[in-house]
């Protein structure tokens, strides 16, 4: 009895034993799988962040609490920071570093949403700002903010612009010398010419005036681009814009035998806070453009009003002329355009007009847009705010 | 006695046209071909009048003006800008320095200056 119960507990002891060895034999494996998993894990996550810090654009990762959980290598280059010194901070309570403190006044508090903005973080350092809110699941895990560095784009444009400004005026100078020569030519100061001479001249000078006009407009759309364009606006009155404009185009209007009708405002129009040189620009634009390509004998409607709910001013030019065709209809106000079918007609243009007529309305905080068949007519409206801060 | 007007201006055949047109109109006509020549002669001279072009050598016109601002005996004469340049920051400069008018010389002929020295000094 004693002999079966000590074999009993033997083979009992060495069923355990192979169990607990096939157990931490399991184990092992296990273990074994897991660091696999984990070091494969730690690679994805070396090989992301490395990823991240090469990345060429700067990276800041905010968390659903805006504060701030990774940042990359050049977003800490752009901004003069140290990963020790921000890591885990608000946006508010990283105001106190000036580089961060100026993104942080575009970011806003609770990080706000932004698309491509400008910041100048001095110098001619400019970076493009982008924020996106990170939500994998719907729920918002935090935000990303990225910078991208565009420095050598704005240096590039600025190079140009310059270059066009100082060739525009290197032609000016003969131009006018030009225009003043032939001027005092026909009114008679160097002497009598005859009908002949004259008629040269006369033909002559207008060509140098369409040189100019032509200077003119490449100078405004380099002044466009640089943002410098608009003068300080001061209180003016844009009905007397618009007879001075018809004063000034009146010669033109009986040659081509155009029937012209002006509807004035039903009420005083009041003044208009406006850069007075750029809105008549705007105004001959229009004007002159529905003259041009009007035909012989047609009619032009130029209409002033007022809207008192919006308190903007109502501006439209209807002509009966060419019209624009329809595929060409998006691209009117963009710059060198023209129409088709005003190319086939002798009319001169550079096409320049209309693209800086868009932007001084808008820098107005205006609107400008046209309504137009082919061959019919065009009608172009466009209204300006009279208590627009600039 | 006629009155007297300095053209301040580095372009020759600008100043030929200005001077016989003045000259035609009566006035008196000196000549200056940099900034630096021309506060010499409105300090020598005394005009009633200064036409004055902004980008030239040795001194552009605003910095002449500027220079004039400081001197009591050139401060109230009359300027008259004629420029190529039409930027709006800098004819707000020249206003700010005392400019009377500014005037783009593509945008004008002889005979307007004339019109806008008389509206000045008659």
């Amino acid at each position: 009895m004693e002999r079966r119960k000590q074999k009993l507990v033997k083979a009992n002891k060495e069923k355990e034993a192979a169990l607990q060895e096939k157990t931490t034999r399991a184990l092992l494996n296990i273990l074994e799988d897991v660091e696999k998993e984990r070091k494969r894990v730690e690679e994805e996550k070396n090989k992301t962040l490395a990823v991240i810090t090469h990345l060429t654009d700067g990276l800041l990762v905010f968390d659903e609490e805006n504060r701030l959980s990774l940042i990359n290598h050049q977003a800490e280059k752009f901004l003069n920071i140290k990963t020790k010194e921000v890591m885990g901070r608000s946006v508010s309570g990283l105001a106190d570093l000036p580089n961060f403190k100026i993104l942080g006044d575009l970011l806003g508090p609770e990080i706000k949403s932004v698309f491509r903005k400008e910041l100048n973080l001095g110098g001619n350092f400019i970076i493009e700002v982008s924020t996106e809110p990170m939500l994998p699941k719907g729920e918002k895990l935090g935000t990303l903010v990225v910078l991208h560095n565009i420095s050598r784009e704005k240096m590039v444009e600025k190079i140009k612009s310059e270059f066009v400004s100082l060739a525009a005026h290197q032609l000016r100078t003969p131009l006018s010398a030009i225009k003043w020569t032939l001027k005092m030519l026909l009114d008679g100061d160097l002497g009598e010419i005859t009908e002949e001479q004259r008629d040269f001249i006369e033909k002559t000078y207008q060509s140098n005036e369409r040189m100019i006009g032509l200077i003119n407009d490449l100078l405004d759309i380099t002044r466009i681009e640089e943002g410098r364009y608009l003068s300080k606006p001061v209180l003016a009155s844009f009905e007397e814009i618009v007879i001075s404009v018809l004063d000034f185009c009146q010669q033109e209007i009986i040659r081509k035998e155009i029937n012209l009708e002006l509807e004035k405002p039903q009420i005083k129009l009041p003044q208009a806070s406006m850069d007075v040189e750029k809105i008549k620009l705007v105004v001959q634009n229009l004007i002159e453009n529905a003259i041009k390509y009007t035909p012989l004998g047609g009619k032009i409607t130029v209409s002033v009003g007022y809207r008192e709910d919006k308190k903007e001013i109502i501006f439209s030019v209807k002509d009966t002329g060419v019209g624009i065709p329809e595929d060409q209809q998006s691209r009117v106000f963009t710059k060198f355009f023209r129409g088709a079918n005003v190319m086939r007609m002798e009319t001169e243009g550079s096409g320049l007009g209309l693209f800086i007529s868009k932007n001084i309305i808008e820098a107005h905080g205006g609107k400008i847009w046209f309504e137009s068949k082919e061959g019919q007519g065009t009608t172009f409206y466009m209204v300006l705010p009279v208590e627009k801060e600039l | 006695m006629p009155k007297k007007i300095l053209i301040v201006e580095d372009e020759e055949i600008l100043i030929n046209l200005l001077q016989r047109k003045l000259i035609q109109e009566g006035y008196d006509v000196i000549v200056a071909r940099n900034g630096e020549e021309g506060l010499k002669l409105m300090k020598e001279a005394s005009p009633d009048l200064i036409l004055l072009d902004i980008l030239m050598p040795k001194k552009g016109g605003l910095e002449v003006m500027a220079d004039m601002q400081k001197n009591n005996h050139l401060r109230d004469i009359p300027v008259i800008i004629i420029s190529n340049s039409g930027q709006p920051v800098e004819i707000d400069k020249a206003r700010k320095l005392g400019a009377k008018d500014w005037l783009i010389k593509t945008e004008f002929d002889p005979q307007e200056v004339v019109d806008k020295v008389k509206k000045q000094i008659g």
